[in-house]
């Protein structure tokens, strides 16, 4: 079972490298923004890879917590893009 | 015991290949507002998917719980309306922001009002007031 965990987590790191290479290409802002989101939820995927290869008991609450505080990263983007305007 | 651990497979595999398909979809998307768009695969059935196989997982090395249960239909709820709520400011401010959109993008109702204002032949005459009362 844990070969599939594995290979996930494999997955996840190819997800994040290719976003980072993205962000490098990337001209505007918005795509940046994006592609921060699309990093900080693949690491929340290997965490919780992680999480279910040693047996961890909180592996739900890091999941819970993680989909709830996810969105001010990217509200504080928006913001800076804006300049503060709403 | 083995179709359970199938099921977390699957759930957990398709769930990351999701991830890299979105992450492959940021070099194919033209625009900024193209690339909000092909990112909610990734939030919206990805990671509800990963807390699927996870909480399967926990069911069945850990046994029921309302406590887990709970948190894990909060976490499901919370992935996909959490980001479209994300995803609709971040869009709202690149527009704001005047990012330039790519003609490919559309339908694109932020241009084509303005251009039926331009040409103002085309534009169908509604009428303001009903002149019947």
């Amino acid at each position: 079972m844990s070969i599939v965990f594995w290979i996930a987590i494999c997955v996840f790191a190819v997800a994040i490298a290719i976003a980072l290479a993205r962000v490098a290409t990337a001209k505007d802002l918005g795509s940046r923004a994006i592609i921060g989101d699309l990093v900080y939820f693949a690491a929340v995927g290997i965490l919780t890879m992680i999480a279910m290869l040693v047996d961890l008991t909180i592996m739900l609450d890091v999941i819970f917590l993680a989909s709830l505080l996810g969105i001010l990263s990217t509200i504080a983007l928006s913001r800076i893009l804006t300049r503060g305007y709403r | 015991m083995l179709i359970v651990d199938v099921l977390i497979a699957v759930f957990v595999l398709t769930g990351a290949l999701l991830m890299v398909t979105s992450a492959l979809a940021m070099f194919r998307a033209k625009d900024a507002l193209s690339r909000i768009n092909v990112f909610s695969p990734a939030t919206g059935l990805g990671m509800p998917l990963v807390l699927l196989g996870c909480y399967i997982y926990t069911l069945q090395h850990e046994g029921f719980s309302v406590y887990r249960l709970l948190i894990a239909i909060v976490g499901f709820l919370s992935f996909i309306i959490v980001s479209s709520i994300a995803s609709n400011t971040l869009s709202r401010s690149t527009v704001l922001a005047g990012s330039p959109v790519h003609r490919y993008t559309r339908p694109n109702r932020l241009v084509e009002p303005l251009r039926l204002a331009d040409d103002g032949d085309e534009t169908p005459a509604t009428p303001e007031t009903d002149p019947q009362g």
